[in-house]
């Protein structure tokens, strides 16, 4: 049996200091891959599984640091710093001659006890409503390695939340619901044909899950994303109430209102900025949802 | 009628309309702009004046300021006496001699209110008559007249008040209180708040800053006997208590042109253990809180003392109010505290008595002498051991160069304390009875200091029970991230020798931008919970602390080692050059013990950890840690939980003292253009608040910087 030295992760980053990815001070541990391709993605970087390289234009100063550390001629442009990603093959080297932070590397292996090392820091600051939340991503795509790192949590006393689109192998929840105190579990939209058309896949498996998750006996607060006239309507609202009502045991719904930062996340990937103004949601919208679900009797958090 | 606060957060309403009336008046600077209208007495009359001996002059001066000094009784106001003379906020005796103040006053001290409550003035002056007696006919006879002669001038004032209160029908129980106290010990909750505020009021009149030390246990047990027999209850004794937050948050200036405007200044404390290791909080601890809830007052600033045990309740209370921003809560870990003071010498019950002075440095109160010496210690690491990057510096190896940065700040140390020990006449024989050369008059303080008039010696000449004065490393963060980088740059990774990095500094890294990016962006410096770069935070501690210690028996005072810069960081930034780890000469460097701006990106929990990683236990006299928290950080139940999240971590990290503030540095580039719509708001600025839109630029723009995430 491998051990937490051997299980490996591929992470993006380990943000400390999180209050607004379940209760109390958290660390939030993002995973690399995402079976959904979201238009709205808020962590693009996040979804392809394999490692990436980030370039911020902002902060170049063109010193040609990179061109010079770089074999395989991924940087160049004479006036502009273009970068060539067909020919990067993720080896770093221009990351670490790169002197003001400008280029980045997106995913990196780590040990399951490496991870747990991290999160261990701010175990003082915890109590006993913070701890780890495991996100991405979709941190089942990494599938039983991300248990793992959730149990080794469990063992040392530390508490779990998990934030997930849903999308995964079922056949993980059984270990997942034991070893996770409180599971974030997105969903973008009730309505299936919209929600193949906007993440790229239906919502089915989401949901067959969800009840999975709901008999193994999960805590649950689902969060669902409002994206201005793409789901902000009644009858989407009340489907949320309806499924926040049959889950036992219900945390209560959190609402995201779409911001567009994560359009200019995709700009350090290569791709324009996709972030669309139209799609944030007034505040009388938020406030809308927020009464619909409500006067169902379910807890908005 | 509203309070600033951030988020729209709505504050409650407990109090009367006339106390909130009251509160609004004196923040929009009522009263503050009052006492600048009479600036001292005039001594210029006196022919004599010349040939008084400096106590004489000193005892006239207090006199005429009892007798000339406009009475204040403000509206509505349910306790009375004020600090009505312009000079005092200048830090002199407000009465001058030829257009000069004549003398300085005392700051960074807690006088003994404990006494002056519980057994009133009459029995000071039973004191001060008995010892002079003993000494009759000694040196000391004329400091112990001067007491006398101080505590007539009380009297005056005091009647002065009485005589005003007499005819006003609506300050019936004003008037009758004063009857009372604070020459007899008071007998109730109300004659308690008036006795203490009365005298503070005084001491603030002759131009000093008395801390008021920890209210809760002043006042708590003459609460809960009124509430046990009916006489009073929690919302009378909450309007009571309001009026001395009130009357100590006076806005002097309306203009910006410095460090703030508040007149008082002077820190109160909550919460801890008494001297038996008894919890004290108390139903006033939480009237109190309620009281900066409501009215967001930031001066008086008040501090928590919290330990492992601090009851949850409690601490969720001063979460609560600590959000609204404004710096007006900070904490103190006492278990370290108590054992800091412990290891240096104190017995344990003195040790669980401790207060901060009117600012963060602990003392016991009403028994300490305090002074402190603060030191730039970057600029002894730039001129001394890098010889101001002008000559030729060689070190072997990082180790070379750390003990030379040593030796340095030890000459420095030495020198310090050279300049103490001129204080001393006997200086240099170790002796039990050290002798102080004559000081400035500081009688009116020294009638509240323990030992004084015991001893028949003034404040500044030995009177108190402990003599303290303490070292105050600055630029700590800023040492330790320089020698961090050069650590890195030249000794591992070899990417050039230290006087080629020298020759660089010295051009102030122009034309070497991509080095400079480099050496700010790849490594983690001190705030980042690097072990590396915090390790070395600790040597230097150390190191310091140790250089102190070994001053102690060597002259009248304990030397407690203690880090701070208070604002100095702007006075300092002309003097300093180019840092090792990117940053360009006079730029506005680390604060206290926390870490330069700009150069902490892991959260508020790493910079925690980073500071308590050092031996902060060795730092009795205090290392404040400043801590900038955006207010969406703080929002809901979660934001709550995260913030006593915070102070749990602090505690049982072994913090020293931290000084959390709420602020949005957006908003504070809007209050810095639009002043008029941000009068209250108010931030933390080291261990005092103040209004942001009295702070001059240069000090605006350093908050903002240090708000920055």
């Amino acid at each position: 049996m491998n051990t937490n030295d051997q299980i490996k992760l591929n992470v993006t980053e380990i943000q400390r200091f999180c209050m607004h990815d379940g209760p109390g001070i958290r660390t939030t541990v993002f995973l690399k891959g995402c079976p959904l391709r979201c238009a709205w993605c808020h962590n693009p970087e996040t979804q392809k599984a394999a490692g990436e390289l980030l370039f911020n234009p902002k902060r170049c100063i063109g010193c040609r640091a990179c061109e010079v550390a770089c074999e395989n001629g991924v940087h160049g442009g004479s006036e502009h710093h273009t970068v060539t990603r067909a020919l990067c093959r993720v080896c770093g080297a221009c990351v670490a001659a790169c002197p003001t932070g400008a280029l980045e590397l997106c995913g990196r292996e780590m040990s399951v006890e490496q991870i747990f090392a991290e999160v261990e820091k701010d175990r003082a600051f915890y109590g006993v409503t913070g701890g780890l939340t495991l996100s991405g991503g979709e941190p089942f795509s990494q599938g039983r390695a991300a248990i793992s790192l959730l149990r080794l949590c469990k063992e040392r006393e530390l508490a779990t939340a998990v934030e997930t689109c849903g999308y995964f192998d079922g056949a993980l929840l059984a270990d997942a619901v034991d070893f996770t105190d409180l599971f974030l579990w997105d969903v973008k939209d009730t309505d299936g044909e919209r929600h193949k058309r906007y993440t790229g896949v239906s919502n089915e498996r989401i949901l067959n899950n969800l009840a999975l998750a709901d008999t193994l006996g999960a805590r649950i607060r689902l969060r669902c994303i409002l994206v201005r006239g793409v789901n902000t309507e009644g009858e989407h609202y009340r489907r949320i109430a309806k499924l926040a009502g049959s889950l036992s045991r219900l945390d209560g719904v959190e609402l995201l209102p779409y911001h567009a930062y994560g359009g200019s996340k995709a700009t350090l990937l290569g791709f324009a900025d996709n972030g669309r103004v139209e799609w944030i949601p007034t505040a009388e919208q938020i406030e809308d949802a927020k009464r619909c679900i409500a006067d169902h009797g379910v807890k908005i958090l | 009628m509203t309070f600033y606060a951030p988020n729209n957060y709505n504050r409650p309403i407990r109090l009367s309309k006339s106390t909130r009336q009251f509160a609004h008046d004196s923040l929009d600077h009522k009263y503050g702009l009052d006492t600048r209208k009479t600036l001292g007495v005039c001594l210029d009359g006196l022919a004599n004046f010349e040939q008084m001996t400096p106590l004489e002059q000193y005892d006239t001066a207090i006199e005429r300021i009892a007798r000339e000094a406009p009475i204040r009784i403000c509206k509505d106001e349910k306790i009375s006496g004020a600090a009505t003379l312009g000079l005092a906020i200048g830090h002199y005796v407000p009465a001058t001699y030829r257009e000069k103040p004549i003398y300085s006053s005392v700051s960074h001290l807690t006088v003994d209110f404990e006494t002056v409550v519980r057994h009133g003035i009459l029995h000071i002056r039973k004191n001060a008559e008995r010892s002079l007696e003993r000494y009759r006919g000694t040196e000391r006879e004329a400091f112990l007249q001067s007491c006398l002669h101080c505590l007539d001038a009380f009297d005056v004032w005091h009647r002065r008040y009485l005589d005003a209160l007499r005819e006003m029908p609506a300050y019936e129980s004003n008037y009758k209180n004063l009857q009372r106290v604070p020459q007899k010990p008071a007998a109730n909750f109300y004659e308690a708040v008036q006795s203490i505020w009365f005298t503070f009021a005084f001491l603030r009149l002759c131009g000093n800053w008395p801390g008021i030390g920890r209210i809760d246990y002043l006042l708590g047990d003459y609460l809960k006997k009124d509430l046990a027999n009916g006489t009073l209850t929690l919302d009378e004794a909450r309007e009571i208590l309001a009026h001395f937050f009130i009357k100590g948050c006076e806005w002097v200036s309306g203009g910006n042109y410095g460090s703030g405007d508040a007149q008082h200044y002077q820190n109160i404390l909550l919460c801890g253990v008494d001297e038996n290791g008894e919890e004290v909080t108390n139903e006033v601890t939480f009237l109190v809180l309620d009281i900066l809830e409501e009215l967001g007052i930031s001066d008086f600033p008040t501090s928590v003392r919290l330990n492992r045990n601090t009851d949850e309740k409690l601490l969720r209370r001063v979460a609560e109010v600590m959000r609204y921003g404004g710096g007006i809560l900070a904490v103190y870990n006492e278990d370290l505290v108590i054992e800091a003071l412990v290891r240096d010498g104190y017995d344990l019950r003195e040790a669980r008595k401790f207060a901060n002075d009117g600012c963060w440095e602990v003392q016991i109160p009403g028994k300490t002498f305090f002074t402190y010496f603060p030191f730039d210690s970057l600029q002894t690491f730039q001129k001394k051991t890098l010889q101001d990057y002008q000559g030729d510096v060689a070190f072997d190896n990082f180790k070379a160069l750390y003990r030379q940065y040593i030796k340095d700040l030890e000459v420095e140390l030495l020198q310090i304390f050279q300049n103490i020990q001129k204080k001393f006449i006997t200086a240099g024989a170790p002796t039990k009875d050290w002798k102080w050369l004559p000081q400035t008059p500081c009688t009116v303080v020294s009638l509240f200091e323990q030992g004084c008039i015991e001893k028949g010696l003034s404040y500044f000449e030995g009177g108190p029970v402990y003599n303290v004065t303490s070292p105050h490393i600055g630029g700590l963060a800023d040492v330790a991230n320089s020698l961090y980088a050069i650590q890195k740059l030249v000794y591992e990774e070899k990417k050039l020798t230290l006087n080629e990095l020298l020759t660089i500094l010295k051009n102030n890294w122009e034309d070497n931008e991509p080095l400079r990016q480099y050496a700010l962006h790849h490594y983690a410096y001190y705030g980042n919970d690097n072990d590396e770069v915090d390790l070395l935070v600790t040597r230097i501690l150390n190191d310091f602390s140790n250089t102190c210690n070994s001053f102690n028996g060597k002259c009248g005072y304990r030397f407690p080692a203690g880090v701070s810069t208070f604002g100095r960081q702007l006075e300092w930034a002309p003097y300093r050059g180019a840092t090792p780890y990117g940053k360009r000469a006079e730029e506005v460097l680390a604060a206290n013990c926390s870490p330069t701006p700009g150069t902490d990106t892991s959260g508020a929990t790493a910079i925690i950890c980073s500071y308590c990683k050092a031996e902060l236990v060795r730092l009795s006299c205090g290392a404040a840690l400043d801590l900038k928290l955006l207010p969406t950080s703080v929002l809901g139940e979660d934001g709550l939980q995260a913030l006593m999240g915070l102070m749990r971590g602090f505690v049982e990290l072994g913090g020293f003292f931290m000084q959390p503030d709420v602020a949005d540095p957006d908003i504070l580039r809007q209050a810095q253009k639009d002043p008029e719509n941000y009068q209250t708001l108010s931030i933390r600025v080291s261990g005092w608040n103040a209004r942001f839109v009295t702070l001059n630029k240069v000090w605006q723009d350093m908050v903002i910087e240090q708000n920055e995430h």
